[in-house]
């Protein structure tokens, strides 16, 4: 049985006059760590406040472990949330903020005390039990938000950005301890993030939202290599994917796209049969800066290559790689080069196209042309 | 799963419907007392006034209406011209000198003043007086026999002399004096907190661009207050209008009534001289003079925040 | 702003000062002849002037605005009004602060539909002049038997300044994140329990200021007190008005300067020992919304 499902969520804000959100389905398993994405003001805060109960929905239900919450008040949903802001109380110790939600609930005080020891040991904050928020770094206080969710042992997390407010390091450091504590409590829980990797790292499934209608949900792997939609496809990946207007062409048995570089120099690019309805046609080519790389020697075999010499425009070294700029048919688009061999700007560099993880996108629906 | 399996004991899930909904109402329900007291105290007996002043009421309210009469008969009372015309000159005077005061001593205070504190709580205890207070004490400074006037004689300058506390012509200006002790140090307050609001990154800059100090307040700075400037005239003019307890210590709105204000002549016709429909008109005018000050202001206020 | 003038005695600056303190002098000079009068006797302000010291220091002054001076036909001095000042300010801050807490809460944590039209309400309430309200007030009060009581005069301050103490909190409030909010709610917390175990510790300078302010609101109101209180009733502000104004017998300097610093000394106090407070409040009431 799934943990969470959002059947059909649909949300208002009273005097909107869009809805936030359009309906939304999701299914989360038990256990499930679900990554929630989608640029901003697209709705993830207000979907993660509606599951939470604290934004009433316009539509649709919220059903946990079969029973339908949607109407419970917060307090009575089981659902703990860490927000990126950490809202830990500042009047309280660490420790009185990790117990607050015990004491309303009416544990006995020694009880109360194992469970804030519990996590604390958890979490590595002991020693910072009885310090104040203010006097915390922001490592320290983004600990003690999720200690203070843990105490509870509720059957839900809910994350809103919690690392967000974090520097790059620590962020890193983060995002590993909470897929270990993930992986040793096995709880079920929706993460909101901007972070590209984080989503990509921590998420057993991705769900892709924008203005409030799921783009795409699936595993890290498949909204990353089969993306939806365009809209998905430029979303996730970073550097992003760029786009080719290109068209259909019939090239004895094969197909092939041709592509433009800036000095007029043409190259041929063989493409799956699938694409046999849209010979004549135009459609746009997805293809991810790995995908264009300096010749491999293993590749070469492989039908599915191509090679041509095109000019560099910018360069970009990024320490274990090179990105590059050329231009295609009047785009620029990223490719990822050897650090080994660098390559400076306003030179030409021999590039491989390796066309076996490319995507299609019908130009008028936007949608990705399936095998 | 064995995570949330072994709930803590002793954890109450209770969720009564009932305590659920009584947490619902619970807001307005906290605000209902305040939403009621408003809405009667200061809505409700607006237009209460508002209908008495339609009414020929004299010691007692009545409800015979006669129209605009009561406006018509303000508008024809001597007493009521030099309580508007008074409260002009009185609340010109007083805005401008205050603004005027306010923004050079806090200009003057904003240049690193050694002992700043001491400075400013001298210049602001006046606002924690009351205005009786204020009047008591400068009716006493403007004596015209044993105060000021004797100072300067003997001081040496024999023919000095002052009597417009008792001069018809000039007892209003008197009260401007008071008024302008009283509430000038607070406008230098609202300035002062401006000016140290003003990101000095700016004002580096334009003196690298070689702006001399008197340009750079007069050029840069100044025009940046004008949010502050608003609101100082603002809280100025609501002084002003409402002023009552400075006229009734310092002059009971004497000699005859060269010193009344509208609030004054509100007071006297109401609650002294029996005529509480004339009252209620000169009350629903002050209002208005209010709101013709306050729309335009909270508008442009509205419409600023939206801008942000 | 302040680092642009580099420190140094050059004529400027010395100007700068001059002017400064003689602004100081300006302000000082009606306290200080409030005071000196207050100690001379009727012989000494006769034969001296304004800021000359008195001959011989005397008390008498004060015995007598306290407990001798005539305020209209009763010459019992100003003592009695003093304290009805504090019983009738004293209560009237409390609740209208408390109500303004609780509102200012609710109006940034807990809007509803209709809020922000109370919110509103308020604000608009806090410009309106108060003579429109004199009259039907007055005869409300006659009709409940409030009327010439401190009862009546406290209902009063709280009508007409919980729209400042509502404002005051709700600025504060709404600088607070949302978020401890909803953290709050999501650990099981209810309405009050937010408030008094979350918000209200948060709240000590906001209700300095509040306190503050009414304080020296309600102390200081002269109108409510006229309009609303006779004979016992009336507070210190009125009783110093009627014993200034008494034309009988010999004018008093000294009296009417002792009466003046003792309805003055218990605003002056709050000024000088919370100012900081006092001067948020009047920037917090004159900058609304
Ligand atoms: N309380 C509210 N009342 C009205 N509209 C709101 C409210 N909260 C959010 N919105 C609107 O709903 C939309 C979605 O907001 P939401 O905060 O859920 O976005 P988000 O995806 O979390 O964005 P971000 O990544 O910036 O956090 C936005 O257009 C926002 O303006
Ligand atoms: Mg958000």
């Amino acid at each position: 049985m799934s943990q969470l499902e959002l059947r059909d969520i649909r949300k208002t804000y009273p005097g909107a006059l869009d809805e936030t959100l359009k309906g939304i389905n999701i299914d989360i398993a038990s256990g499930e760590f679900l990554t929630l994405v989608g640029p901003s003001g697209c709705g993830k805060s207000t979907l993660m406040n509606s599951i939470a109960g604290l934004e009433s929905i316009t539509g649709g239900s919220i059903v946990v472990e079969g029973k339908d919450i949607s109407t419970m008040e917060p307090k009575d949903r089981d659902i703990a949330m860490v927000f990126q802001s950490y809202a830990l109380y500042p009047t309280m110790s660490v420790r009185e903020n990790i117990a607050f939600g015990l004491k309303i609930r009416g544990m006995p005080k020694d009880e109360i005390q194992q469970e804030v020891e519990r996590v604390a040991d958890l979490l590595q904050i002991s020693a910072l039990l009885d310090k104040k928020p203010a006097r915390l770094s922001g490592g320290q206080q983004q600990r003690v938000a999720m200690g203070r969710a843990l105490a509870r042992r509720p059957k839900i997390y809910l994350f809103d950005e919690p690392l967000s407010n974090l520097d790059a390091k620590l962020r890193v450091e983060m995002r590993t301890e909470i897929k270990k504590l993930h992986q040793r409590l096995k709880t079920t829980i929706v993460y909101v993030t901007h972070d590209q990797i984080e989503a990509m790292t921590l998420a057993d499934r991705i769900a892709v939202l924008k203005d409030g209608e799921l783009q795409q949900l699936g595993t890290p792997k498949e909204v990353y290599d089969t993306p939806e939609n365009l809209f998905v496809a430029g979303f996730m990946g970073s550097p992003s994917m760029s786009f080719i207007n290109v068209t259909v062409e019939q090239a004895g048995p094969g197909l092939v796209v041709n592509i433009e570089g800036s000095d007029g120099r043409k190259l041929a690019l063989p493409v799956p049969d699938y694409l046999q309805g849209w010979a004549g046609k135009q459609v746009v080519l997805g293809i991810r800066p790995e995908h264009i790389s300096q010749p491999d020697e293993q590749k070469r075999d492989s039908q599915m290559v191509a090679e041509s010499r095109f000019t560099v425009e910018v360069t970009e070294p990024t320490g274990p790689d090179i990105l590059a700029v050329i231009r295609l048919n009047n785009v620029d688009v990223q490719c990822r080069l050897d650090a080994e061999h660098p390559v400076n700007w306003g030179e030409e560099a021999e590039l491989m196209f390796d066309m076996r993880k490319v995507v299609f996108f019908d130009p008028d629906s936007e949608k990705r042309i399936r095998p | 799963m064995e995570h949330t399996q072994r709930r803590p004991a002793g954890v109450a899930r209770a969720s009564s419907g009932l305590m659920d909904g009584l947490q619902r109402w619970l807001p307005k329900l906290v605000v209902a007392p305040t939403f009621l007291l408003v809405g009667i105290g200061i809505y409700g007996y607006m237009l209460w006034t508002g209908v008495l002043s339609f009414t020929n009421s004299s010691f007692l309210p009545s409800y015979n209406f006669v129209g605009l009469e009561q406006y018509a008969k303000l508008m024809e009372s001597e007493r009521w011209i030099v309580a508007s015309w008074n409260l002009a000159i009185f609340g010109g005077l007083f805005i401008g000198i205050c603004l005027l005061i306010g923004v050079v001593l806090a200009i003057f205070l904003d240049q690193r003043i050694r002992q700043e504190g001491a400075i400013r709580t001298i210049y602001l205890y006046p606002m924690a007086l009351s205005m009786i207070v204020t009047g008591t004490v400068w009716r006493w400074i403007l004596n015209p026999r044993l105060g000021l006037e004797k100072l300067m004689h003997d001081w040496g300058w024999t023919s000095f002399s002052f009597d417009w506390l008792v001069n018809s012509d000039f007892a209003i200006y008197t009260i401007v004096m008071a008024a302008v002790w009283q509430a000038s140090g607070f406008v230098m307050a609202l300035f002062l907190a401006g000016l140290r609001g003003v990101d000095s990154s700016i004002i580096r800059a334009a003196r690298v661009d070689g702006a001399s100090l008197p340009v750079i307040y007069w050029k840069i700075i100044l025009p940046s207050l004008r949010p502050v400037f608003f609101s100082s005239v603002m809280v100025l003019a609501h002084i002003a209008i409402k002023s009552f307890d400075l006229v009734m210590a310092m002059t009971a709105g004497g000699p005859g009534y060269s010193t009344d204000l509208p609030a004054v002549f509100m007071y006297a016709h109401t609650f002294t001289r029996g005529q509480m429909g004339l009252g209620s008109a000169s009350a629903m005018l002050m209002l208005g003079a209010i709101l013709a000050l306050l729309v335009p202001y909270l508008y442009s206020e509205l419409r600023e925040k939206r801008h942000d | 702003m302040t680092d642009m003038v580099r420190t140094g005695f050059r004529p400027s600056r010395i100007a700068i000062y001059g002017v400064l303190l003689l602004a100081c002098l300006v302000y000082l000079i009606p306290l200080i002849v409030m005071l000196i009068t207050s100690f001379k006797t009727p012989m000494d302000i006769r034969s001296g002037n304004l800021l000359a010291m008195p001959t011989d220091w005397t008390t008498i002054g004060w015995t007598k605005a306290w407990s001798e001076a005539c305020t209209g036909v009763q010459c019992e001095g100003v003592k009695g009004y003093f304290w009805n000042s504090f019983k009738m300010t004293v209560p009237a801050v409390m609740i209208s602060t408390l109500l303004g807490a609780f509102n200012g809460y609710v109006l940034s944590k807990w809007k509803f539909k209709g809020s922000d039209l109370l919110f509103g309400m308020l604000l608009f309430g806090c410009f309106v002049p108060f003579q429109v309200v004199l009259l039907p007030m007055a005869a409300t009060l006659g009709k409940l038997g409030m009327a010439n009581t401190t009862a009546g005069l406290v209902l009063v301050h709280v009508i007409y300044g919980v729209a400042f103490t509502t404002l005051f909190f709700r600025n504060y409030y709404v600088a607070i994140p949302d978020a401890l909010v909803k953290a709050a709610r999501l650990d099981g917390a209810g309405f009050f329990t937010i408030f008094f175990r979350i918000l209200l510790p948060m709240s000590t300078p906001i209700f300095m200021v509040s306190l503050i302010w009414q304080f020296t609101q309600i102390w200081n109101d002269f109108l409510f007190g006229v309009v609303f209180a006779s004979g016992d009733s009336q507070p210190i502000t009125v009783a110093l008005n009627n014993l200034v104004n008494t034309s009988t017998g010999v004018k008093e300097y000294n009296v009417d300067m002792a009466a003046a610093m003792i309805a003055a000394l218990p605003t002056l106090v709050v000024y000088i020992v919370a100012g900081k407070y006092f001067i948020r409040g009047l920037t917090a009431g004159s900058v609304k919304g």
